[in-house]
């Protein structure tokens, strides 16, 4: 009985924490904007130079690895292609499946999980060490803001370079997909890609921007608040860090689930 | 009770300041006010209807035991708890009525030193020190490199400005906190342990640095310290916090002869003897 009761107790602790959480994530969102809207108007600007670094860190400094991974993906999503629709002998449609796959759905997530795991931990770490430092009271006290001075540039950041990283893997998939298919098919590169453009739509493309946009906040906002909960030395730093992939990984592939049946319904 | 002499070091100090007479700071403004304060942390109390001011120039010092309620009690006098219960005025603004912005700018007449320093470390200790006048001033780049180099040469770290926080020794990384808490001339200034985890020396060059601050800018200094010797130099009063409650406030020169035995325990660096049940102490050793 006293198991049982703890059990339950245990969940409803757990999902109270959960809840805390989220509107402590809808509140750091609402006060980031407020900051990017009225900053100015208070003599508290969100900082053009942070905000860039962060770009920077985020971005491009990610462009290696990301050209590796989406080049990978497409290649994959192209033999598969082939090999399935080949059962059928629709190999020559091909570029349907890569083309909606790629668009919609792999870049942005594929994006979304490469994110997480390099800058979102990073993001966690970063608080959570400020935190036991003293360094956020810091803030407070000398009358900076926090969440203008650290967590609206790397929203703002987030939220830019996502998307631009989505991009980017599109072309990169896209062209070695096309580069395997043409070989394999024996047809024409230029070929393969006006069919690709005949097939996609502006709309499908702002369908994976609009994704990987999700998908910042949502990264910038899980590695924030993992930060700011942090409690006891290193031992949890590491806890959060690993807390913090955890969760936006978890949260992006079900974001962009939920996103894929209201767009398509 | 007897009372420990006193040492050559603190009789020496009133002489060396001249440390500021009892009426003339009674005359003075009180700067801060705090009023019936309370504070849990759950459903521990660790502050008890809590009540002292400090007058302007006064340096107050906040002394007690480990988990006395000094730091929380801080905590509250910078802003960074809400005052409830009780009342927190700094400079004659109750703390807990301003609206954000208006905490924003009374944020900007306090200065704060914590007990690590809090020192960024991604930035050099000038772009620590020069972090507030970014961020709160429309100064120009020039100006704040000035005003930078001015506090660092007031604490003795001119030419450590280029260094990061990690290449600072423990005193400076100390003073650097210090210069940052002085850069926008604050009218008081906080101070979270500063001779914690210092050699003697450092320590005592601390306390002249800070009876040096209250010289030069006439600002009000509240001390949080276990370290007697440095409380008895630098401080006008001393109050003594025991398990969340003021055990007593008064001046420096007739605190010693408090009557109440545990400010005498305090002061003398005598650990509290407490009548142990043997039984009872083998009970909770057990567990059972």
């Amino acid at each position: 009985m006293v198991a049982l009761t703890r059990f339950f107790e245990t969940i409803g602790r757990r999902t109270a924490q959960s809840l805390d959480e989220v509107g402590y994530g809808a509140s750091l969102l609402g006060e980031s904007l407020f900051w990017l809207v009225m900053g100015r108007r208070y003599r508290q600007p969100v900082r053009v130079e942070a905000t860039m670094l962060a770009m920077l860190n985020f971005g491009v400094t990610a462009l290696p690895i990301a050209t590796l991974l989406s080049g990978t993906i497409g290649l994959m999503l192209a033999i598969q292609s082939l090999y399935s629709l080949g059962l059928f002998g629709a190999e020559s449609f091909a570029y349907i499946g890569i083309a909606f796959g790629v668009v919609r759905e792999f870049s942005p997530m594929i994006m979304g999980i490469l994110i997480a795991g390099r800058s979102g931990s990073a993001i966690a770490a970063r608080l959570a060490t400020m935190t036991i430092n003293q360094e956020i009271d810091a803030l407070q006290v000398i009358g900076i803001n926090p969440v203008r001075f650290l967590v609206s540039p790397v929203l703002i950041a987030l939220v830019v370079t996502v998307p631009c990283l989505a991009m980017w893997a599109n072309l990169v998939s896209l062209t070695c997909a096309g580069l395997y298919v043409s070989s394999a098919l024996d047809i024409s590169f230029a070929a393969y890609i006006r069919d690709t453009m005949n097939v996609l739509h502006t709309g499908d493309i702002w369908h994976g921007i609009g994704k990987s946009a999700l998908f910042g906040v949502l990264i910038a906002l899980v590695g924030v608040i993992n930060g700011a909960s942090v409690s006891g030395g290193a031992e949890g730093v590491g806890q959060v860090t690993t807390r913090s992939v955890v969760q936006s990984i978890t949260l992006i592939v079900v974001a962009d689930m939920i996103f894929a049946y209201i767009s398509t319904h | 009770m007897s009372v420990q002499p006193e040492t050559s070091r603190q009789q020496a100090v009133p002489d060396e300041i001249g440390r500021p007479d009892a009426a003339e700071l009674a005359a003075r403004p009180a700067v801060i006010e705090v009023a019936h304060l309370d504070w849990h942390y759950g459903s521990r109390q660790v502050l008890f209807d809590i009540s002292l001011d400090v007058h302007q120039g006064e340096i107050m010092v906040i002394m007690g035991g480990s988990g006395s309620g000094k730091s929380t009690l801080l905590r509250h006098l910078v802003g960074l708890m809400p005052p409830i219960p009780g009342k927190v005025k700094l400079l004659g603004r109750d703390f807990g009525a301003l609206k954000a912005m208006e905490k924003l700018e009374l944020r900007r007449k306090i200065g704060v030193a914590f007990q690590f320093g809090a020192l960024f470390s991604s930035m050099s200790v000038a772009e620590n020190v020069k972090l507030p006048l970014r961020e709160l001033t429309k100064l120009n780049e020039k100006t704040m490199d000035i005003m930078a180099r001015i506090k660092l040469e007031v604490v003795n770290l001119s030419g450590f400005g280029d260094l990061m926080p990690a290449a600072l020794s423990g005193g400076m990384v100390k003073r650097a906190s210090i210069a940052r808490a002085i850069i926008m001339d604050p009218k008081l200034l906080f101070l979270d342990e500063p001779s914690s985890g210092l050699d003697p020396a450092v320590s005592s060059a601390l306390d002249d640095l800070i009876l040096r601050l209250r010289e030069a800018m006439d600002i009000s200094v509240v001390v949080v310290t276990h370290d007697i010797e440095s409380a008895f130099k630098i401080g006008d009063r001393i109050t003594i916090l025991d398990k969340g409650r003021i055990l007593a406030c008064e001046r420096v020169e007739t605190i010693r002869s408090n009557s109440n035995e545990r400010v005498q325990h305090l002061l003398n660096r005598q650990a509290e003897e407490v009548e142990v049940d043997p039984t009872e102490y083998l009970r909770r050793l057990t567990g059972d």
